[in-house]
């Protein structure tokens, strides 16, 4: 008898594998008239299993008295079986009754996710429900803790699919709920689906058993990860992200530039939320696992193979993205310090700097304690080379300049990186964007420097960056970022001539050297102005009438601060200053009067429209005056 | 003060034009003997969906009924951005629906025809003549001082990966980006067209390619991107400068929206993680969805555009002249994939455009 039954399992793990395959690997090549062939063959064929399993076992059972009564339910009355077996399935693994419950379970689940899969999603609900419901009374053991959790994570995605994202999250949520139990409970390596299934000496080991086992669960956390964003519950979302992240590195389940890639993705949600450290930590590890990738190859060695171009693109592309990020995690660092220690014109607050330095001392001991509860990628392997990569810049906000300056020069390492792929020639939106965060750099790094002229040498290095790509630019391609580069270039402009202005007015009398200096930069700026607002023109060369909401703003205060640039022109003939005189009178008047006309963009330009306005009446008395000085001296 | 430019300005959004397919017979489609409707076209405007339990009425710039003409196609859609190409703007005109919708008719005609003078012929055939028609006139009105260069070439977006359908036995091709001439197909075969029907040679070629391919390579062509592009320069020789101003008209005919679930139209479908490939693709979109909640941060997303988004990223939210000729077919079966069409055509409404000029003085030349 023993032989008979093992012949025939053997006939019937046979089948099963042979489902297996039909399904996972001769299905990708079925036809595209036919395309779901194979499925149904491998659907046949557990059925027949299922068939088998309901009968032979329940012959079986009733031969072997010995083993009790309970055994000897048809399989029809599946449901009083259920209960009446109760007892026997505290410890299914010694029963028959639980381990038939078991494989029929994988059945159901394998014949529920072919259903699916050949979109009979009603069919293949109904069997993973009955899969669920056959061992509803001891999912949390050894034997079935791995289905009862992929059941549920499939039973997550049909229901997603139909768009009751709550249900899927209640199922996908059961599924968490089982695995902590388990490995609260027990913790010992489960059986797979596939273990039922096999003859004894072909099982896997329990490495390999406790492998596949966090598989699953990862399975399940990224699943949530994807219903909690449509759920539009980010940080929930956040937190699965980063939890899934965090198991594939421990059970190295992962593939090394797509985990880099998404770390340093999940360091911006981190930055968008101010959580530097936790950034830091993501862009370390990014950095530490897109190194295991290998090593770039050489240029030449890509000359010679198609492979090797390919690796070569992609791991410098990835690593210069990564920088990218890095780029993005010191400016936004550096401007939030700035943020928070700036006064109400933009300068550095001393009195608010003493006092957070203060402040700092004081909480030494508080912040050691966030760095311990924040959330860690805690690989042996990598620990520490994720550690040693932390060290290398700091994640608390700098309060003076040479704080500022070693975040800034960590920064702009990775600018010279990013720069390296994100070349000009091939990559002109990457690079200028590259190039407008050096820039960035450099402005908020101006602002911890005390000493003017050394300031005005950063805003120098601005323009050396941003001007010759301005120049070059075609508009017609890059009309946006024309107009940033524009826009920018003229701010730098106007501020470098503040500086110059502070540092002159310390001298007695300016000499001609400095006046033709001051000059230039007023000019320069009035000139990137211009060329903004003339980008804002109809092919006519007409200005809109009404400016849209989002060149309001800038348009209006081009305007105005190309007012103030040529008020200040320093000039001794009289004729000229009469000239810019009244080239500002005008270009205030049209703040005003645009403002008259359009009474909703006052809001925008409250102060602008304020001084225009006082402008407006005090210039023509000053005009008047140059007007009668002329007058007399000819 | 930090300048507040996320989109373009001055309000030329993209344009949108529904055309309503008549209603097939004995085509073979699966929509044949299809007589409910699922919709009316209410107003030169408007279309009615008759969906449950409320109908739902959709506005676009315009609505083509069942009995439109090609040349009232052509007239609304296309006439306006070939003009404009010839002033120096860059036009881009889109065909969007499912497959079976009537695109191919709409945009070559029957039987993708190589008779030129079909009463039937679409919208770009018509295009050609009609270019040709105005840089004729140019050249004879300006009396020989303004001149003009026609190159085409005719890509093919399949699985994210760039063919060349004037060169069928190239390999894939990149994407690179110019300061000068902005996004373009490195290496991409350029022809040049004298005349409408030498741009139609090219077109038809290219077209043939790409059924090739879908046979030999066992692609199918419903599911990929066709981009036929052309380049017009115009030169004109004034007293003292020469001035050169060019300008790309790109005629692109999208995959089928129903093979297009992978990117848009999914939803709230999760991806699955197959217990093979230990990829978990997914993950990067979940967290591109949290980083883009920003609150003035600026911050960088590492996950590419698709490669059809970025060749004509200008066209969508940069400095062209766009229309998209949305698709639909009226049968009661196709209710599905016509709330889906009429969906995106809605969504793409609110990608703005700004057009600007390019004039390119090349300084003294005597």
């Amino acid at each position: 008898m023993a032989s008979v039954n093992s012949r025939e399992w053997r006939a019937v793990c046979e089948k099963f594998l042979r489902s297996q395959e039909l399904s996972e690997k001769e299905s990708r090549k079925d036809p595209e008239n036919d395309p779901f062939r194979s499925k149904y063959e491998a659907r046949e064929l557990l059925k027949e299993i299922y068939c088998f399993l309901k009968n032979v076992d329940a012959d079986e059972s009733e031969e072997e008295e010995e083993e009790g009564e309970e055994e000897d339910g048809q399989c029809e009355q599946s449901e009083s079986e259920g209960g009446e077996a109760a007892g026997g399935r505290t410890h299914p693994g010694d029963s028959r009754a639980g381990l038939r419950a078991a494989k029929l379970g994988v059945v159901e689940y394998y014949l529920g996710v072919n259903h699916i899969e050949t979109e009979e999603l009603s069919a293949g609900e109904e069997h993973l429900m009955s899969c669920v419901k056959l061992l509803e009374k001891c999912a949390v053991t050894r034997e079935n803790v791995s289905l009862c959790i992929q059941a549920r994570n499939q039973l997550g995605i049909l229901w997603a699919g139909r768009d009751e994202t709550e249900k899927a999250q209640g199922f996908l949520e059961t599924a968490k709920s089982i695995y902590v139990r388990y490995m609260k409970e027990d913790g010992q390596p489960p059986l797979d689906l596939v273990d039922f299934f096999v003859v004894e000496q072909e099982a896997p080991s329990q490495q390999e058993r406790m492998r596949r086992f966090e598989m699953v669960y990862t399975h399940t956390l990224y699943y949530l990860a994807q219903v909690y964003k449509n759920l539009e519950q980010y940080e929930k979302a956040g937190q699965y992200c980063h939890s899934t992240l965090q198991r594939q590195l421990k059970f190295s389940q992962f593939v090394p530039l797509e985990w880099a890639i998404n770390a340093a993705a999940l360091s911006q949600y981190y930055i968008t939320k101010t959580r530097y450290m936790e950034a830091r930590h993501c862009l370390a590890a990014a950095n530490v696992i897109a190194g295991l990738a290998g090593e770039v190859p050489s240029e030449a060695a890509a000359k010679e193979s198609e492979v090797e171009y390919e690796k070569r693109e992609q791991l410098r592309q990835k690593r210069a993205e990564i920088a990218r990020c890095w780029i993005k995690y010191c400016r936004n660092l550096l401007e939030d310090a700035k943020k928070l220690l700036e006064d109400n014109i933009g300068e550095l607050d001393l009195d608010r700097q003493e006092e957070m330095l203060r402040a700092r001392r004081d909480e030494e001991e508080e912040k050691e304690r966030g760095r311990k509860s924040a959330v860690l990628f805690d690989s042996s392997d990598t620990f520490d080379s994720i550690c040693r990569q932390e060290e290398k810049v700091s994640s608390v906000l700098p309060l003076i300049f040479e704080e500022a300056s070693a975040i800034f020069l960590v920064g702009q390492g990775y600018v010279a990186q990013a720069k390296e792929y994100f070349e000009m020639d091939g990559h002109v939106t990457d690079h200028i964007e590259i190039l407008q965060d050096h820039s960035a750099l450099f402005k908020v790094l101006a602002f911890f420097e005390e000493r003017l002229e050394r300031r005005c040498k950063m805003h120098k290095r601005r323009v050396d960056i941003l001007e010759p790509i301005c120049k070059d630019l075609n508009p017609q391609y890059y009309l946006l970022i024309c107009r940033q580069l524009q826009f920018e270039l003229a701010e730098t402009f106007n501020e470098m001539m503040d500086l110059k202005l502070g540092v002159a007015d310390k001298q007695d009398q300016p000499d001609a050297h400095t006046i033709k200096k001051l000059n230039h930069l007023c000019t320069s700026s009035i000139k990137y102005y211009q060329m903004f607002l003339d980008s804002i023109r109809s092919p006519e060369g007409k200005f809109p009438e009404k400016l849209e909401d989002d060149l309001l703003r800038p348009a209006l205060a081009a305007k105005f601060r190309v007012a103030r640039l040529q008020s200040k022109i320093i000039t001794t003939n009289l004729n000229a200053q009469l000239e810019n005189l009244n080239h500002s009178l005008d270009s205030y008047n049209f703040v005003v009067q645009y403002c008259e006309e359009n009474p909703e963009a006052k809001k925008a330009v409250e102060t602008e429209l304020e001084l225009s306005e006082e402008m407006v009446s005090l210039l023509p008395m000053k005009i008047n005056r140059i007007k009668s000085k002329l007058a007399s001296s000819n | 003060t930090t300048l507040p430019l996320q989109s373009s300005s001055d309000g030329d959004a993209i344009k949108v034009y529904v055309r309503v397919r008549p209603l097939t017979q004995g085509t073979g489609l699966t929509t044949d003997g299809d007589r409910n409707l699922c919709l009316t076209v209410t107003s030169p405007h408007t279309v009615r969906l008759h969906s449950k339990p409320e109908p739902r009425t959709f506005t676009y710039d315009h609505v083509a009924d069942m009995d439109t003409s090609q040349e009232s196609v052509f007239s609304s859609v296309a006439k306006n951005i070939v003009e404009s190409c010839m002033n120096g703007y860059n036009g881009t005109i889109f065909a969007y629906g499912q497959t079976g919708s009537g695109k191919t008719f709409t945009m070559l005609g029957p039987n993708e025809l190589n008779d030129f003078s079909d009463e039937l012929r679409g919208v770009i055939p018509r295009s050609f003549e009609y270019l040709f028609f105005l840089i004729n006139r140019e050249v004879e009105r300006s009396a020989g001082a303004k001149s003009f260069l026609c190159k085409c070439s005719f890509i093919e977006i399949y699985n994210e990966q760039i063919f060349d359908l004037l060169d069928s036995a190239s390999a894939s091709l990149f994407l690179r980006e110019d300061i000068k001439k902005g996004v373009f197909v490195e290496g991409a075969v350029e022809k040049y067209a004298a005349s409408a029907a030498e741009a139609y040679q090219v077109l038809s070629m290219g077209w043939r390619n790409r059924r090739v391919a879908s046979t030999s390579m066992n692609r199918e062509s419903s599911r990929s991107h066709a981009v036929f592009t052309m380049t017009l320069e115009s030169k004109e020789t004034g007293q003292e400068v020469v001035n050169i101003r060019t300008s790309q008209l790109n005629l692109v005919d999208l995959a089928g929206s129903e093979r297009q679930r992978d990117t848009h139209a999914e939803g709230s479908r999760l991806k699955e993680a197959s217990s093979i490939n230990r990829s978990l693709m997914c993950l990067g979109q979940v967290i591109m969805a949290l980083v883009d909640v920003s609150n003035g941060k600026t911050r960088h997303i590492c996950y590419r555009d698709s490669k059809l988004t970025f060749l004509l990223r200008d066209s969508l939210g940069g400095n062209a002249k766009t229309y998209i000729i949305a698709n639909v077919h009226p049968g009661s079966k196709c209710f599905g994939e016509t709330l889906s069409t009429l969906q995106f055509a809605q969504r793409a409404k609110l990608i703005k455009n700004k057009a600007m000029i390019n004039e390119d003085t090349q300084g003294n030349v005597k």
